[in-house]
């Protein structure tokens, strides 16, 4: 019996401080982890920018700008120079700028795919500048978009908000187009539907 | 002393089913990409149909003699017994590392990168020693609040994703070759691995039914033929750019703002996997005539580790250890073509000498 | 053989080395021969009124002749005791036992027995309801300390012939008096004489409470984490246990009778659900289970999240609970251990420090530890909030309180250590310890695991007394258990 407890005792502590020593222990806190909720692309001075906006309930979003031609660029960045321990798996809103869709767009949504850190039900828009320069004012922007994507959705199933969906109609062999909302500031937010042409 | 009653042969079967049921967690694009959802339901049936006929030597064993095959040896060929326990806990060795393999590459990718994917081995097996101690009566119970978690994140897994279904392009037609065919089906005979633990562990269960194995096949088709169902139509083509699809599938379910059943599908798999592990340290013991000693089942940890060890570093090894036909191979021999053998030499010897 | 008045005399004066509560009164009969006889007592045993009624009054004055002592001891025994209560001794060790029970021991010099009179007059707590099993409809009453009072409440509740005491002896120096209880047409003979053979087993030199006993009726090689062993202050729950084919153990001088087999769901069954509305109970049962779910898994769960997945969090909860650990010194997992441990030295203080006093203690628990700690950013609020709930939810269940704190503390390190997925290895060998626990041969998860679909009807949910009588539960008949049903012969 002593044996028996020994031998249990034994594989367990070493199994435990092995544990402590290689990994575990650089676990992202929760105090200490960034955890990114929106996430918006647009051109500023010729340079695309994206800016990883933190989870707060702050009034204004606490954002952090990164210059980079891809969102996967962009992301090495961030975790390498502004945000360490960032995570995206929460992240709600991907905003991208009318101006630099035709840029990102395919690269981004592919590259979001091959991500098992991504949340796939992330809702994606297009927007103008305006609605970008509302989002970095104001928190309640997001909610405001959320609300009318869901009406959008509901009123019209084959808009794609979630970049699952975006995705696979992306990838769909034989449609020529697909369809995704697009977030104006005409009186406040409003959300309408966006034909993309896909590209032979 | 609980070891040496016999229990319930409906848990028996709902904690192989359940094993059964729980291997498509851990699918790692194993599947041929360009068939369809109709097409792989063929796959389906196929698979669990070759399980059925490997099932029934093993079943004539357990209604004519209601024992198990190694009962049938011992008494029929008392010298066939070693060789019978090598084949055996060969096979079973070889079936823990097929499953512990992708799991632990799973949990390595998905959650938790910075951990070594030997110390998750080692912990894991720890808690499997403890429960093959235990006996396959103790596993059994524990099958039956798995099952009930089962349950619990099926329902969650597959209610989260109907929002996320393409109803639109919900399509039922055939798509596939013949050579997709036959590797889906390989595929869907995985779960035939339930079949030598029940060869081999039979002996100890009471009430037995033909009924039991047929309703566990059935049951792991149906939940097979769910996750394909929203694989292909919640997931589309976004899960063939990512490995461990059902992984995904828990990933993208969500009620409203609840998410993370990812959560739910790492404690079912890590439960699964750990159910699995611990019936066939159990079946390896049996087969070398030791039933619950300590000092067998830490040996044989002790191999399996060894090679999991060697299969993380070794590509080759890996490669050989994870290889899809040469696991059916090893399910064969021990779960039909052995208790066929003795099934036969036991009715000879039983036959009425003129 | 015959017993000298002088030997016994000097034998127990020798035993007892003259101890103060020895009181021996020597007397001497109307007889021709002049027969000596002693009455034996322990100082503050005994109603002296009723001995002297019972014993001494009607013996002086009796007349025996020239009666041999043995028919004087005969004649005593048949005409002269005035009391109900007498049995008759053979052995000094019988003498001691009945003696130092409150019994007044009359020897004769010359005869062949004593007899032991029921005198008892000490003082005891009366029958009082029991703090620990509080009811709201049912019974008020609870056990006492004397035995024979215990078994008069059993035996006031189940007035059928077949209800039967069995006594014991355990403790060699204590030699405490213990009953077995039992329905003879529904306990197991085989349970029974396992029961003995444990009781016996027991080398004890004092056995001062029914807890004592626990370590010897568990079974051997299964977890020892959970308790096998039942035990209630209640007469109507042990007279209910009783009827399913169980024993009980009733030990002098504790009020807690020890109930075997004892099964995990039986812990989340009340006297109450029994006499309150069927929805109602089946409410209050799942309260129960989630209770006991929430006390056990929260803090191990939180500090999991916490540490390793934030994300699953819900966002609302993510930003209040990630501000409110930012601003404390000490990693989530450090944090929730101290308070835990803090809380459970604050309530042993609070079970042992004089009721005058506690006002004051729970003042200073409650504001200036918790809420300065808290102001001070010592810890953080909503640390302080799941260890405060699960601390409640584990008084729903109190008596699993020991294992539920055990698992808090080892979950609680095991998520910190490992997150989910260690919380979910530690959860499966904790129901493999679970599910291989046997309480006399009974599988500890009867009705759970090994499942029993007509045994559901009193787990989850409480169904009509009409659906429940339709059934009569046996222990013994449970699907795997090692005794067999032996009840009837």
């Amino acid at each position: 019996m002593r044996r028996k407890i020994s031998i249990v005792l034994t594989i367990w502590s070493v199994a435990f401080s092995a544990l402590l020593l290689t990994g575990c222990n650089t676990s992202r806190r929760i105090e200490t982890a960034a955890i990114i909720e929106n996430v918006s692309v647009n051109r500023q001075d010729g340079e695309i920018i994206y800016t990883f906006y933190r989870l707060t309930d702050d009034e204004k979003p606490w954002g952090v700008d990164v210059r980079a031609d891809s969102l996967e660029e962009a992301c090495a960045l961030a975790e390498e120079s502004y945000i360490p321990h960032f995570s995206l798996a929460k992240l709600e809103l991907l905003m991208i700028d009318e101006d630099v869709y035709e840029e990102v767009m395919e690269s981004d949504i592919d590259f979001i795919s091959t991500r098992p850190s991504f949340s796939p039900i992330a809702y994606v828009t297009l927007c103008d500048d305006k609605t970008m320069e509302s989002f970095r004012e104001n928190n309640r922007a997001q909610r405001v978009i959320e609300e009318q994507l869901i009406l959008l959705k509901n009123h019209n199933p084959d808009v794609s908000i979630n970049y699952l969906s975006i995705f696979n109609q992306f990838a769909r062999e034989g449609e020529e187009s697909f369809t995704v909302p697009f977030v104006s500031s005409e009186k406040e937010l409003k959300v309408s539907e966006f034909e993309i042409r896909r590209k032979k | 002393m609980q070891a040496r009653i016999k229990f319930s042969s409906k848990r028996f079967l709902l904690a192989l089913m359940l094993c059964a049921c729980s291997i498509i967690l851990l699918q790692n694009d194993d599947l041929a990409a360009d068939t369809s959802f109709t097409f792989q339901l063929l796959g389906i049936l196929g698979g669990l149909s070759v399980c059925f006929v490997l099932f029934l030597p093993s079943l004539f064993i357990k209604i004519r003699t209601d024992g198990d095959v190694l009962q049938l040896a011992e008494r029929c060929t008392p010298r066939a017994k070693l060789p019978l326990a090598a084949v055996y806990s060969c096979c079973f060795v070889y079936t823990a590392l097929y499953f512990l393999l992708p799991y632990t590459e799973m949990f390595h990718t998905k959650y938790f990168p910075e951990a070594s994917p030997c110390l998750i081995t080692v912990v894991l097996l720890a808690c499997c020693v403890y429960a093959a101690c235990k006996g396959v009566n103790v596993i059994s119970r524990f099958g039956v609040f798995l099952f009930a978690f089962a349950l619990l994140t099926n329902i969650l897994m597959f209610g989260g994703s109907v929002s996320e279904v393409d109803w639109g392009h919900c399509t039922f037609a055939l798509r596939g070759d013949a050579g997709e065919f036959l590797q889906n089906t390989v595929y869907f005979v995985t779960p035939a691995f339930i079949i030598p633990i029940f060869a081999c562990l039979s002996g100890c269960v009471s009430n037995f039914r033909l009924r039991q194995p047929v309703f566990a096949l059935v049951f792991t088709g149906i939940k097979y033929a769910a996750v394909i169902f929203f694989i292909c139509f919640a997931l589309g083509d976004y899960s063939r750019r990512q490995g461990f699809q059902t992984f995904l599938l828990s990933r993208v379910a969500h009620f409203s703002t609840f998410a993370g059943i990812e959560s739910f599908y790492l404690a079912l798999s890590t439960m699964a996997v750990f159910m699995i592990l611990s019936l066939l340290l159990c079946c390896i013991t049996k087969s070398v005539g030791r039933s619950g000693e300590l000092r067998p089942i830490i040996l044989f940890t002790g191999i399996i580790l060894a090679l999991d060890v060697a299969a993380t570093y070794l590509d080759p090894v890996r490669e050989v250890l994870t290889n899809p036909l040469l696991f059916v191979v090893l399910t064969v021999i021990p779960a039909a073509v052995i208790p066929m053998i003795w099934y036969f030499i036991g009715r000879k010897s039983n036959a009425p000498k003129n | 053989m015959k017993y000298s008045v002088v030997e016994i005399k000097t034998n127990l004066e020798r035993q007892f080395a003259q101890s103060a509560d020895l009181t021996v009164r020597e007397l001497t009969l109307n007889s021709d021969a002049c027969v000596k006889a002693l009455v034996l007592t322990m100082e503050g045993l005994v109603d002296k009124e009723q001995l002297a009624q019972s014993v001494i009054n009607p013996l002086l004055p009796c007349e025996f002749g020239s009666m041999a002592p043995s028919a004087v001891a005969e004649c005593v025994f048949r005409s002269v005791i005035a009391s109900s209560d007498v049995t008759e001794l053979e052995t000094i060790d019988e003498l001691i036992t009945y003696l130092t029970s409150g019994f007044a021991v009359l020897a004769i010099d010359g005869a062949e027995k004593m007899y032991a009179v029921g005198v008892q007059g000490y003082a005891f707590r009366g029958v009082s309801e029991p703090e620990s099993e509080v009811v709201q409809r049912g019974s008020r009453e609870g056990f006492s300390e004397p035995l024979r009072v215990n078994m008069s409440l059993i035996r006031r509740r189940v007035k059928s012939p077949e209800l039967v005491f069995e006594q014991m002896t355990v403790g060699s120096d204590s030699r405490t008096q213990l009953m077995l209880c039992y329905l003879q047409s529904k306990v197991s003979r085989e349970l029974l004489a396992t029961l003995k053979e444990r009781l016996n087993s027991c080398d004890l030199e004092t056995v001062l409470a029914s807890g004592y006993l626990s370590d010897y009726l568990e079974d051997r090689q299964t977890s020892r984490l959970f308790s096998g062993v039942g035990i209630s202050e209640r007469p109507d729950t042990v007279c209910g246990k009783l009827t399913e084919g169980r024993i009980a153990v009733i030990v002098d001088g504790t009020p807690a009778v020890i109930i075997v087999p004892r099964l995990f769901v039986e812990e989340f069954q009340g006297v109450d659900d029994y006499s309150n509305r069927t929805y109602y109970a089946a409410f209050v049962r799942v309260i129960k289970y989630i209770s006991f779910f929430t006390a056990v898994f929260l803090p191990g769960l939180y500090v999991a999240l916490a540490q390793f997945h934030p994300e699953y969090f819900p966002t609302w909860l993510l930003i209040s609970t990630s501000e409110s650990l930012a601003k404390t010194p000490f990693p989530v997992t450090a944090e929730v251990l101290g308070i835990t441990l803090v809380y459970e030295i604050m309530k042993e203080a609070g079970l042992r420090i004089p009721k005058s006093l506690g006002h004051a203690v729970s003042i200073v628990g409650a504001l200036v530890i918790g809420e300065s700690a808290v102001t001070a950013g010592i810890i953080s609020s909503s640390t302080l909030m799941v260890v405060a709930t699960a601390a409640i939810c584990s008084y729903v269940t109190s008596s699993l309180y020991p294992p539920i704190m055990m698992l808090r503390f080892i979950l609680i390190a095991v998520g910190g250590l490992t997150g989910l997925w260690g919380i979910t290895l530690a959860t499966a060998v904790i129901l493999i310890s679970m599910c291989s626990k046997t309480s006399l041969g009974v599988p500890y998860m009867s009705s759970l695991a090994p499942f029993s679909f007509k045994r559901m009807r009193d787990v989850f949910i409480r169904a009509s007394w009409k659906q429940l009588a339709r059934h009569t539960i046996r222990v013994q008949r449970f699907p795997e258990t090692e005794v067999t049903d032996a009840g009837k012969n």
